[in-house]
């Protein structure tokens, strides 16, 4: 009780606010749902603090004054009212001493909502208008790159192994909305080959607008999974905004990944498919998957490549295929692709091997779907270990959706029996150990309640022939 | 959920390793069990116990706030009635606080806590705790009498001799007299002391004297060993009570004029003539594991890292160092020590336990040990006090 109290009233209370409000991104309404969920404010910052940017500071600075004023006020009245005997100003008086940080929580959003249509607003519309008349003068090749998962992979790797014969330029890191394209489109020299999008879909109509600033050629869906349900509501809808690439595209030149099953029933004749057997009129055999990397050869006629990369995990398989398909088709020669593929590496917090203490750790926790859970969970039973562990705190954005989500994902995790499992405790947790009920687990089964600690301690837990996996993130703003 | 009191600093030369055992290799892997609430003891270069939750913080003894913290904080006291507990002063209105406590990890190196001092308190108090018992540190603990004991059981070790450091003043040509049946070089050592703390390697007579000095300076008994030819010096982890497991066997990587002192161990991460600080920090990084020998001998090294470890009765965790002379095939004895710094857990790593996986178990054996003891009897009927 006293905790929370203090949290509230506290002088923490404005760093508070300031780091839900960065960790929104300063959005001002999924800022609002957090707030008005939070019970206890001194334990909002459990995975990450503060970040003293600039605008943070502001902030920090505005909420103390006004808070400061509001209170000062407060006890003016209070004091005037008992000097004068009004009651009614003294009650007034409390509410205004008592609501100084309910006030100035809504009140610092004014700014924000101001600057976000009347300022932010504006300029982006200008930028992503001018992007536009970039991405249509350029005669690249340009891939689209969509899917609810896998595509900043996919793209990485476009980009990795088309390097190898071509000027290659794609958009940076996991930067994948209108804005960040059109931050994209400015940096762009005009001499490029090949130009690789991702599309960042968020709500409904994203990808079609996406597709119509950015003018694809070739557009590639990764895959279909419950992800953003709070904004699409249903995977038919978040489909139905994903394949809008296809509708642009005209169905042409469209690649859509068949081992992702929730896609299936959306593939048209007209598509092209990718996995790990097959991709256009090239086949793939001989795959072997180890923790230090993954070797396969694939076969089109007389040309048989093989190759060999440090990515981990057999479900990679059928996008390097395709990029190997593309790379080809636009004439790089064998030896380039072979050598493009050999460069293509973990990406950081992506099925990410570290050794430590002699096992090893796989950091997995940026991926956010279930697919990308059950290929990693696949890979974690197919792996020879003394002992294996798993780690996950489940799921954010899946919605209506979610107790279903975690259920399977409980029942993922018992099918391929970690000798452990370690839950980060939060609204799923209960929800995953139902599925691991379900799926009669039989190993041992914590639930921490403090994420930081555990993540930052974790090579705690291992020792020689162990691995962990790692899968999934649950920022504080999801709690 | 069990209250585990983690003992660590204390009235010796090896206090601050103590503090980073405690810290870095006990609490931290006992609070990602979940299974236990940890409470922090700290015992001052003086002797004064302190407990409060900021002794979890390397943080408080690295920035010196532990200074000011000692200041602030009344000391602990403790209740031995039946169990241990904790009792402080709190900051309002002298109201005490009381810790009932379930299970102790003593975290002490060096005099008056490693030695079984500590664990004497903890027998009185009838509460289970992590490590050897009373008798095992004694011995441990003690160069002169460990070798005493292992001798007795039949364990080689290298030529020694011994003597009281006051001896050294009035009787030192006696002394040289002893020390003459040895062979050249030697290693003078203070009898009670770990971490390599106050040891000399001394390669002519002329050195001598200098080396006893610094040795009778620390302890009250000095050792003097024989070096042994044709070195490989091996160290082995083991840990448990009727059944005891080693780790693996660890050789330090060290050039044969070398030896291991308190510099190349905790400052130097291994590295003779490194940087200061410069490399890992414990003993991580600087050895060989497993050792680089032939199959035979580590097996041997092995089997009389067990004898050891039983010979002397230890239970818990305990570390074995031998000397092999490869040439002639033979482990010999040098050293026991009963809470080796950071658990060694490095070693343990390697040989598949990790860090949360080793407290687990030692406070495991800590249980066991303790319910084991419960069931011997500890009163007998008599007659005899009718008599008076």
């Amino acid at each position: 009780m006293i905790s929370i109290v203090l949290g509230f009233y506290g002088q923490k209370f404005p760093g508070t606010i300031a780091y839900m409000l960065q960790s929104t991104e300063y959005q001002v309404k999924p800022y609002l749902a957090w707030f008005w969920r939070t019970n206890d404010f001194s334990k909002v910052d459990r995975r990450r603090t503060l970040q003293r940017t600039g605008r943070a500071k502001l902030i920090v600075l505005a909420l103390r004054l006004g808070m400061l004023l509001q209170a000062l006020l407060g006890i003016v009245l209070i004091t005037q009212g008992i000097r004068i005997g009004q009651s009614s100003t003294i009650y007034f008086g409390l509410a205004v001493l008592l609501s100084y940080p309910i006030v100035w929580a809504h009140l610092i959003t004014v700014p924000l909502l101001f600057a976000k249509h009347f300022v932010v607003g504006p300029k982006d519309r200008r930028l992503v208008a001018r992007s536009k008349e970039v991405f249509t003068a350029h005669d690249a090749i340009k891939i689209a790159v969509a899917g609810s998962y896998g595509k900043t992979t996919m793209k990485e790797l476009l980009l990795t192994v088309l390097s190898e014969g071509k000027r290659v330029s794609a958009t940076p890191a996991n930067k994948n909305v209108a804005v960040s394209h059109a931050v994209f489109a400015r940096k762009l020299k005009g001499d490029e080959d090949v130009i690789i999008i991702e599309y960042g879909e968020g709500a409904p109509g994203d990808v079609a607008k996406f597709a119509e600033t950015t003018q694809p050629t070739i557009g590639i869906i990764t895959g279909l999974a419950p992800a953003h349900l709070d904004q699409y509501k249903t995977l038919d809808a978040a489909a139905k905004d994903i394949l809008s690439l296809a509708d642009y595209l005209q169905d042409k030149q469209v690649y859509v990944n068949s081992e992702s099953l929730p896609l299936k029933k959306y593939i048209k004749p007209s598509f092209h498919t990718y996995n790990n057997k097959k991709v256009l009129s090239w086949t793939v055999s001989d795959i072997n998957v180890d923790i230090t990397g993954l070797s396969f050869v694939m076969k089109n006629g007389k040309t048989t490549l093989k190759l060999k990369s440090g990515l981990i995990g057999e479900h990679l398989v059928g996008s390097l295929a395709l990029c190997v398909a593309i790379a080809h088709d636009i004439g790089l020669s064998p030896a380039e692709i072979e050598l493009g593929v050999a460069k293509t590496a973990p990406f950081e917090h992506r099925m990410q091997p570290r050794p430590v203490g002699g096992g090893w750790i796989i950091d997995d926790t940026y991926n956010g779907n279930l697919e990308g859970t059950r290929a990693g969970l696949e890979l974690l039973a197919g792996l020879k270990a003394n002992r294996k562990t798993y780690v996950t705190p489940g799921l954010v954005d899946q919605g209506k959706e979610s107790e279903r989500v975690h259920h399977e994902l409980g029942e993922l995790i018992a099918k391929a029996d970690p000798d452990s499992v370690v839950l980060m405790k939060n609204s799923v947790t209960k929800y995953i150990q139902e599925g691991l009920k379900k799926g009669d687990y039989k190993g041992k089964l914590s639930v921490q309640t403090d994420p930081l600690k555990f993540y930052t301690n974790i090579d705690q837990l291992i020792a020689a022939g162990d691995v962990i996996l790692m899968q999934n993130d649950w920022t504080d703003n999801y709690n | 959920m069990k209250t585990i009191a983690v003992i660590f600093g204390g009235r010796s030369t090896e206090h601050d390793v103590s503090i980073v055992t405690a810290l870095a290799s006990i609490i931290k892997p006992l609070e990602l069990t979940g299974e236990y609430k940890v409470e922090p003891v700290y015992i001052s270069k003086n002797g004064s116990w302190y407990w409060d939750a900021k002794l979890k913080d390397i943080n408080t003894f690295r920035s010196g706030e532990i200074e000011d913290l000692m200041r602030k904080s009344s000391k602990v006291q403790l209740s031995i009635d039946d169990g241990l507990t904790l009792i402080k002063s709190s900051q309002f209105a002298g109201r005490k606080q009381y810790k009932k406590i379930d299970v102790v990890f003593p975290a002490m190196h060096g005099t008056h806590g490693e030695d079984g001092e500590l664990m004497g308190i903890l027998e009185m108090a009838n509460v289970p705790y992590v490590g050897c018992g009373v008798a095992a540190s004694a011995v441990a603990m003690d160069k002169v009498l460990s070798k005493q004991v292992t001798e007795g059981a039949g364990i080689q070790s290298t030529p020694w001799v011994w003597f009281y450091a006051e001896e050294l003043g009035r009787s030192y040509d006696k002394i040289l007299k002893s020390i003459e049946t040895l062979k050249y070089p030697l290693f003078v050592k203070p009898a009670h002391l770990g971490s390599s703390i106050g040891i000399t390697k001394v390669d002519s007579k002329d050195q001598l004297m200098n080396a006893l000095e610094v040795a009778a300076h620390y302890d009250n008994r000095v050792i003097v060993e024989q070096g042994v030819q044709n070195l490989v010096e091996v160290t082995l982890p083991i840990m448990g009570n009727d059944e005891p497991i080693a780790a693996l066997l660890e050789q330090p990587m060290l050039k044969s004029e070398d030896f291991f002192d308190f510099e190349t161990k905790y400052m130097q991460g291994g590295k003779k003539g490194g940087k200061k600080g410069g490399g890992k920090s414990g003993a991580q990084g600087y050895s060989q594991i497993p050792a680089d020998i032939s199959k035979s001998l580590y097996e041997q090294a092995v089997n009389v890292g067990y004898d050891v470890y039983k010979t002397v009765g230890c239970t818990g965790i305990a570390r074995v160092d031998m000397l092999i002379d490869t040439k002639a095939g033979k482990v010999l004895f040098n050293e026991i020590n009963p809470m080796p710094g950071s658990l060694y857990s490095h070693n343990w790593n390697k040989a598949g336990v990790s860090n949360v996986e080793l407290v687990e178990k030692l406070v495991d054996y800590a249980f066991a040990r303790w319910n084991k003891s419960q069931k011997l009897a500890t009163a007998f009927a008599t007659n005899y006090l009718k008599q008076f």
